[in-house]
C-alpha cells in the first residue's frame, strides 16, 4: 500500500440502512473502492435506540465494506441525522481597522470569531458552523474579502447544533469497532453537495433528502449552505400510515408502497384494485390502488409542507432558480418531483450522482455516503490547509504508527 | 466593538466528545483491530531497532579501519621512586622500597597488588595492609604496624639467639625502626618460647595476659615498672601466676588471674616502703604477692662467719659418731615475713 492513500469509511447510520463506503484519497483524487451495507437495527429516527444493535449492523457493514475494498479502513466520516439537530443564524459586523480600510486577516478572524460566538444550552453541541458569504458595506463577497477596501465587514453563520447524548452515541458506535471518527457531517450537507451542481448552488437549490426515519433538507444560495433543517418524518412513516389504513403489517404495507405508492394520485378509477402478494396464494388480498395512491400522496404533500414551512421566508421560487432535488432513500416514491413542484411552486427533479459515479452507487441511498466523503475530504483539507505545517519527518513517522 | 476575543462564548463541538473506548466495549473487530494495532506498534519499533542496527553496521563497515582501531593504550610509566607509605607507625620508605623490591621496569599494570601486600605483611610487624594504585605511576601502600609491649631473645634458624620483639596478640617480630632507647625500656620475656615459624609467624602464648598486666602495672605506678627488667610467664598457665625480676635482683610474684591487680601493686609498694629503711634493696630476694590481702618476703640474712680451723666441728671424721658433737645448725639464708 502506498503509504500516501489514505483508505477513509464513510458511513451513514440510516432508520433503514447502514450504508458504508470506502474510499481511497491519495491526496489529489478520490476512487471508491468498497461498498458495504446491511439492514439497520437498534436505530429510530436517526438517533440511537439500542446500542448493542445499532453496533453490530454497523460493525458487520464495516467489515463488509473492508472486504470487499480488500483494505483496512483508516478512519471514518460518520453521517449525522435526527430530530434532535437544529439550526439558528447568528452574524456580526466589524469596523475596518486600518486606516486605508483595507481589510487584513485579522478583521476576518474577528468578525468571524464574533458571528460564531454564541452560548449554546447546557447539553447541546455545535456540528457545523457553515459560513454565509461576507458582505462589505452591503456587498456581497462570495470569496474572502482580504485586501478589499470598505469601512464596514459583515458575516453570518448558520450553526448546526445537536445534543450531546446522541451525538457520543453515534461516536461510540463507531469507536466501538476502534476506528475514529475524523469529520462528522450532515447528512444533508453530504446529500446535497452531491446531487446539486456548483451552479446550481450559486443560482439558489432546497435539496431534499426523504429518508425512512428523517427528512433533511438543505438550501443553498449564492454557493454556500443557507440554512438546513431535520425533519423527523420520513419514509417509514407512508409505510405506517399504509398499515393503520389498510390494517397491514409494516412488512405488507412497505411492500405496497415500494409497488403501488405514488407521491400524486394517479389513478381515477375506483374499482382499480392490486394484490398484495399477486401470487394468488391463499391469504393473498386485494387493495384498491386508489387509497394506496391518497394514502401515500397525502402523506407525502404533507411532508413536504413541513418543510416548506421549517424554510419559512429564506425560501422563495425567486431565491430558488435551480428548484428542488430529491434524493434519499424514499425519494424513488413515483411522481415525488412533480409533487414537490406543486408544493414549492418551482421546478424540482430527482437527484442523480455525477457522471463519473459507477452505476452500482448511483442509487438515491448511496448519496449521502458518497457526499459524506466529498464534504469530509474537502472539509479535513480546509482545516489542514488553516493549521500549521508539519515537518515531513514528523509526518512521516506519524504515518508509520498512525492507527489501522 | 466592545467584546474581544478573550470574552467570547465558547460553544463545544462534537470534537469534545472523547473517542476513547475500553476495550471490553469494543466489538469484535474493534478488539482485532486493537490488536493489530498494538502488533503494528511493535512491528515498527522493531523496524526501527533493525534499521538502525544495520545502519550501524554499515557506518562501521564503511569506515577506515584505522578509525575502528581501539584507542591506543596510556603509555606504561614504570614506578621508579614513585613509592607512597602511609602508616601509624615507625616504617619508613626506605623499608617500604626494600620490602616490595621492585625492579626498575615495573609498572603499575604488571604488578600484583596481592603479592606486594603478602610481602608487607611478612615480618610481622605489619598488623594490616592496602596496596593502592594511582595511576599511572604512584604505587601508595596504606599500613597499620604493632606496637611491641615486650622483648624476648630467641633462636631464628640455626643463628646465634637474637632479640625479638613481642606484640600484644603474642607476635614476635623484628622490629625495625624503632627507637633504641624505648626498646631498651620494654621487658624481657622469661620462662616462654614463641611457636616455631619464624619472626611474623611464631606466637607467644598467654601473651594477651601478659601485655595487660604490663600496661596496667605501668599505669598503676610507673617507677615500680622501671625497675622489672624481666618477665616470667613460666607458670602463668599453670598457676596464673607472673614472676617480675627487678634490677635489684628481686622475684615479684603477681597473680593478675585475681582480678586485684591494682591491690597488689599497692601492697608491693607497701612493702618496699617497710623494708625500704630496714633492709637493703638487693637483699630482697623474694616478695610474693599471689596470696591474698598479703605478701611474703624472702629477705637475704647476712652470711655467717666462716668457722675457726680449731673448732671441733672440723673434725669431720667424727662429726657422725654423737650427737652431741654435731656442728650446730647454719643459720637460715631468708627470713621470711608476712605483712597483712
Amino acid at each position: 500500500m502506498n503509504p500516501k492513500h489514505t483508505f477513509i469509511g464513510a458511513v451513514d447510520i440510516g432508520t433503514s440502512k447502514v450504508t458504508v463506503l470506502v474510499g481511497e484519497y491519495t491526496g489529489d483524487a478520490l476512487a471508491i473502492v468498497g461498498c458495504g451495507e446491511t439492514s439497520s437495527r437498534g436505530v429510530v429516527k436517526g438517533s440511537i435506540a439500542d446500542y448493542k444493535a445499532a453496533s453490530e449492523c454497523t460493525h458487520a457493514a464495516l467489515e463488509e465494506a473492508e472486504r470487499r475494498a480488500g483494505e483496512r479502513i483508516d478512519c471514518v466520516y460518520l453521517a449525522q441525522s435526527g430530530g434532535h439537530l437544529e439550526g439558528f443564524y447568528n452574524e456580526a459586523a466589524v469596523n475596518v481597522k486600518a486606516a486605508d480600510n483595507m481589510i487584513d486577516k485579522n478583521d476576518i478572524r474577528t468578525v468571524c470569531d464574533l458571528a460564531m460566538a454564541k452560548q449554546l444550552p447546557t447539553g447541546r453541541m455545535v456540528v457545523h458552523h457553515i459560513r454565509r458569504p461576507f458582505r462589505v458595506d452591503g456587498r456581497l463577497v462570495p470569496t474572502s474579502p482580504e485586501h478589499l477596501v470598505g469601512q464596514r465587514l459583515e458575516v453570518g453563520y448558520w450553526t448546526v447544533h445537536g445534543q450531546e447524548q446522541r451525538l457520543a452515541d453515534m461516536i461510540h458506535v463507531i469507536r466501538g469497532c476502534n476506528l475514529e471518527v475524523r469529520e462528522l457531517a450532515l447528512s444533508s450537507l453530504a446529500s446535497g453537495h452531491m446531487v446539486t451542481t456548483a451552479e446550481e448552488r450559486q443560482n439558489g437549490v432546497l435539496a431534499i433528502d426523504l429518508g425512512a426515519g428523517t427528512t433533511d433538507f438543505v438550501l443553498y444560495r449564492d454557493g454556500v449552505a443557507y440554512l438546513t433543517g431535520v425533519i423527523p418524518i420520513g419514509g417509514a412513516h407512508l409505510t405506517n400510515d399504509l398499515g393503520i389504513g389498510l390494517r397491514l403489517t409494516e412488512n405488507q404495507a412497505e411492500k405496497l408502497k415500494l409497488r403501488f405508492g405514488r407521491a400524486l394520485v394517479q389513478t381515477r378509477d375506483r374499482g382499480d384494485k392490486v394484490w398484495l402478494d399477486g401470487n394468488y396464494a391463499i391469504g393473498d388480498r386485494q387493495f384498491p390502488r386508489l387509497a394506496i395512491e391518497q394514502i401515500t400522496a397525502a402523506r407525502t404533500w404533507e411532508l413536504l409542507e413541513v418543510v416548506k414551512k421549517k424554510l419559512g421566508a429564506n425560501f422563495s421560487p425567486d431565491t430558488c432558480a435551480a428548484g428542488v432535488v430529491l434524493t434519499g432513500g424514499a425519494a424513488k416514491l413515483p411522481a415525488l418531483a412533480e409533487c414537490a413542484a406543486k408544493v414549492f411552486g418551482v421546478s424540482a427533479h430527482l437527484g442523480e450522482a455525477p457522471s463519473w459515479v459507477s452505476e452500482a452507487l448511483r442509487e438515491p441511498g448511496y448519496h449521502t455516503a458518497l457526499g459524506l466523503l466529498y464534504y469530509g475530504i474537502r472539509s479535513q483539507t480546509e482545516r489542514a490547509a488553516a493549521a500549521p505545517k508539519r515537518g515531513s519527518l514528523f509526518r512521516g513517522i506519524s504515518r508509520l504508527f498512525a492507527t489501522s | 466593538m466592545s467584546k474581544t476575543a478573550a470574552t467570547l462564548p465558547i460553544a463545544r463541538t462534537w470534537r469534545d466528545i472523547p473517542q476513547q473506548v475500553k476495550p471490553r466495549a469494543m466489538s469484535r473487530e474493534g478488539k482485532r483491530r486493537s490488536t493489530l494495532r498494538g502488533l503494528r506498534l511493535v512491528g515498527g519499533l522493531a523496524a526501527l531497532a533493525i534499521l538502525g542496527t544495520a545502519a550501524w553496521e554499515v557506518v562501521a563497515v564503511l569506515q577506515p579501519a584505522g578509525a575502528t582501531a581501539p584507542l591506543p593504550a596510556a603509555r606504561a610509566l614504570p614506578i621508579g621512586d614513585n613509592l607512597e607509605l602511609v602508616t601509624d607507625g615507625v616504617l619508613d620508605r626506605a623499608w617500604l622500597r626494600r620490602t616490595l623490591a621492585l625492579p626498575a621496569s615495573a609498572t603499575l599494570a604488571n604488578i600484583e597488588p596481592a603479592t606486594l601486600r603478602l610481602r608487607v605483611l611478612t615480618g610481622g610487624q605489619v598488623l594490616a595492609a592496602e596496596i593502592v594504585r594511582h595511576f599511572p605511576q604512584t604505587l601508595s601502600v596504606h599500613i597499620a604496624e604493632r606496637t611491641p609491649v615486650a622483648r624476648i631473645m630467641a633462636e631464628s634458624g640455626a643463628g646465634a639467639p637474637q632479640e625479638f620483639l613481642v606484640a600484644r596478640d603474642g607476635v614476635v617480630f623484628a622490629g625495625q625502626g624503632f627507637d633504641p632507647e624505648m626498646v631498651k625500656t620494654l621487658p624481657w620475656l622469661d620462662g616462654v618460647s614463641p611457636t616455631p615459624g619464624g619472626p611474623g609467624k611464631a606466637l607467644i602464648a598467654g601473651m594477651e595476659e601478659a601485655a595487660s598486666f604490663l600496661a596496667d602495672a605501668s599505669l598503676y605506678s610507673r617507677d615500680l615498672y622501671r625497675t622489672w627488667k624481666v618477665v616470667s610467664l613460666a607458670r602463668l598457665a599453670s598457676d596464673g601466676q607472673i614472676e617480675v625480676r627487678t634490677d635489684a635482683g628481686t622475684r615479684i610474684i603477681f597473680r593478675p588471674k585475681d582480678g586485684n591487680l591494682y591491690s597488689q601493686v599497692a601492697r608491693l609498694d607497701s612493702v618496699l616502703d617497710k623494708v625500704a629503711g630496714v633492709v637493703p634493696a638487693d637483699k630482697i630476694r623474694k616478695i610474693d604477692l599471689s596470696f591474698e590481702n598479703r605478701a611474703l618476703v624472702a629477705i637475704d640474712q647476712p652470711t655467717p662467719p666462716p668457722p675457726t680451723p680449731g673448732h671441733k666441728a672440723a673434725k669431720p671424721a667424727h662429726s657422725a659418731s654423737t650427737p652431741s658433737e654435731l656442728p650446730p645448725p647454719p643459720a637460715p639464708a631468708l627470713q621470711f615475713k608476712i605483712y597483712p
